[in-house]
């Protein structure tokens, strides 16, 4: 029941000074709290780069394995294609080689390269021109030669010559090689 | 709700502030929910806030900030009210200048609101929570007689007096007077109205065979002063027969102050007659016959002021000690309610 002319005053337990401790309390624990959820973001941030990182450095360990494989792809590759060179080489040299032994004589109209084989077309002025000079060298390269001769306008004669390596005997040959060199060596030692 | 956590559990400091003639009582009182802890009292002599009294005040309320101060009003512009109706209230006071508050939606009580502002001012220092009027005091103080009586109802204070008639619960009549303001004009007024009162015991309806036996108890009272007399004159010759002028100058001085105290009571009882001959008078006021009274005294009077009461206006007199301090922290505890 009112019973003054006035009011009382609001009392409150906040004095000047506990305002004051409460206000500096406050910002404190605001700054507190602030540093807290900075930290808490830069911890989220921080694992969430983890992550990126993990997973780039997954991403990049499949290339490298992939770049693995491609490299021993292309290795493989760079050694078909010495081999593939050397053989090259080789054949370069077994057809330069196979012209030499055709004399001025004898002149080549087709030469097939087989596996293991080479036939050969041409025109000769007679058979023993043929014989001597071309069929002699062939015989001692090839295992078996095969010659047919057919006559031209002019007198001359057209020839085929085809002429076969055995694989079987180079084989043997070749085992028969290295019993040799291996005997040679225990001979030596 | 978290503020009523922190009132239960801090005490509560109630300082209430009585301003005398040339005195200022502050009386404090701490409580701990319903149960008094401590009550001290303590007199400044000054009439505004001294230094003195503003650190002792300060002690207290440093203690806890639940703390309400109090005063009681002793401004001359002061009063009450039989109406709460604003309409009927400019015929006692201007309601534009004061601050009223309506009691019980009965009657009012009101007081100057530069008077308000002027308290506010003087104790701004220590801040004031509450004012309270002395009406308030006494329709508290005499709350069991209010509700069943028609009576005179004074509160005596160092300086002032308040004075305010009930019926049952209604207020008929109130004055606030000023010992020092009025004690010239209202002695003369006495003597004015010494006949208008012999002419209103005339008129008013009183038994003759009342006035009859008043008068021959006056007569015994008389008889009594002859005795008296004869006692004074008994000591005087023992004095004159001792030949001491110490003793004699001795009985000058308290004889000196039995004549301020004298005056004093005479004072307020011409007060109170000038202020029951005006209820009479006015017709403002819807006039009854009192018959007794009830003083609330504040100030430890002697049996004087009884006695004129009694013997002058033929009323019943009853006086009750009040501790205005004690009082003014009860009503202060009631706004708070």
């Amino acid at each position: 029941m009112k019973y003054s002319y006035i009011r009382p005053r609001k009392k409150s337990i906040l004095t000047s000074e506990l305002q004051l401790l409460f206000s500096f309390f406050s910002i404190t624990i605001l700054m507190l709290f602030l540093t807290y959820f900075f930290l808490v973001f830069k911890d989220y941030r921080f694992e969430q780069n983890t992550n990126e990182i993990i997973e780039k450095k997954a991403n990049l360990e499949i290339e490298i394995q992939q770049m693995k494989k491609q490299i021993t792809f292309i290795e493989k590759e760079v050694l078909l294609a010495e081999r593939i060179t050397t053989k090259n080489t080789i054949l370069k040299d077994s057809i330069s080689n196979l012209f030499d032994l055709v004399p001025q004589r004898i002149t080549l109209s087709q030469a097939k390269l087989l596996k293991n084989g080479l036939i050969l077309y041409g025109i000769t002025p007679n058979k023993d021109v043929y014989n001597f000079m071309l069929q002699a060298p062939l015989r001692s390269i090839f295992h078996r030669t095969y010659s047919s001769f057919f006559p031209t306008e002019n007198g001359w004669l057209r020839f085929v010559s085809t002429n076969y390596i055995d694989e079987d005997e180079m084989s043997l040959k070749a085992s028969n090689e290295d019993k040799k060199h291996q005997e040679e060596q225990v001979d030596e030692d | 709700m978290l503020s009523k956590i922190f009132e239960a559990l801090y005490n509560k400091v109630f300082i209430s502030i009585v301003v005398e003639r040339s005195k200022s009582i502050v009386y404090v009182e701490e409580c701990s929910g319903k149960e008094i802890l401590n009550t001290q009292s303590e007199s400044f002599a000054t009439t505004e806030l001294s230094d003195k009294m503003y650190e002792y005040i300060e002690t207290f309320i440093s203690q806890t900030p639940f703390h309400y101060i109090s005063i009681l009003d002793t401004s001359n512009e002061q009063g009450a009210i039989p109406t709460c109706s604003s309409k009927d209230m400019s015929l006692f006071y201007d309601p534009s200048l004061s601050k009223h508050i309506c009691h019980q939606n009965r009657w009012a009580y009101y007081t100057l609101k530069s008077n308000i502002d002027i308290i506010k001012y003087n104790y701004a220092k220590i801040g004031i929570d509450f004012i309270f009027s002395p009406f308030t005091i006494l329709s508290n103080f005499f709350k069991d007689k209010i509700d069943s009586n028609l009576a005179i109802y004074i509160l005596l204070e160092d300086n002032y007096v308040s004075i305010a008639i009930f019926d049952n619960s209604e207020l008929l009549y109130a004055d606030y007077m000023d010992m020092q303001h009025g004690s010239d004009s209202e002695e003369l007024m006495i003597d004015e109205s010494s006949d208008d009162e012999a002419d209103l015991d005339l008129e008013g309806s009183i038994d003759l065979e009342d006035i009859d036996a008043m008068s021959d108890i006056d007569g015994l009272d008389d008889f009594g002063d002859i005795e008296d007399l004869d006692a004074i004159d008994e000591i005087d010759e023992f004095a004159e027969s001792q030949e001491e002028d110490k003793k004699v100058l001795e009985d000058e001085n308290l004889s000196m102050d039995d004549v301020s105290g004298f005056n004093e009571d005479y004072q307020r009882f011409s007060l109170i007659q000038s202020s029951i001959n005006n209820f009479y008078k006015d017709r403002k006021y819807n006039s009854k016959f009192v018959e007794s009274a009830y003083i609330a005294d504040a100030i430890g009077v002697s049996g004087d002021l009884k006695k004129y009461l009694e013997e002058e206006m033929f009323l019943s007199v009853f006086v009750r000690h009040i501790d205005l301090g004690v009082e003014v922290c009860e009503m202060a505890k009631a706004d708070l309610k």
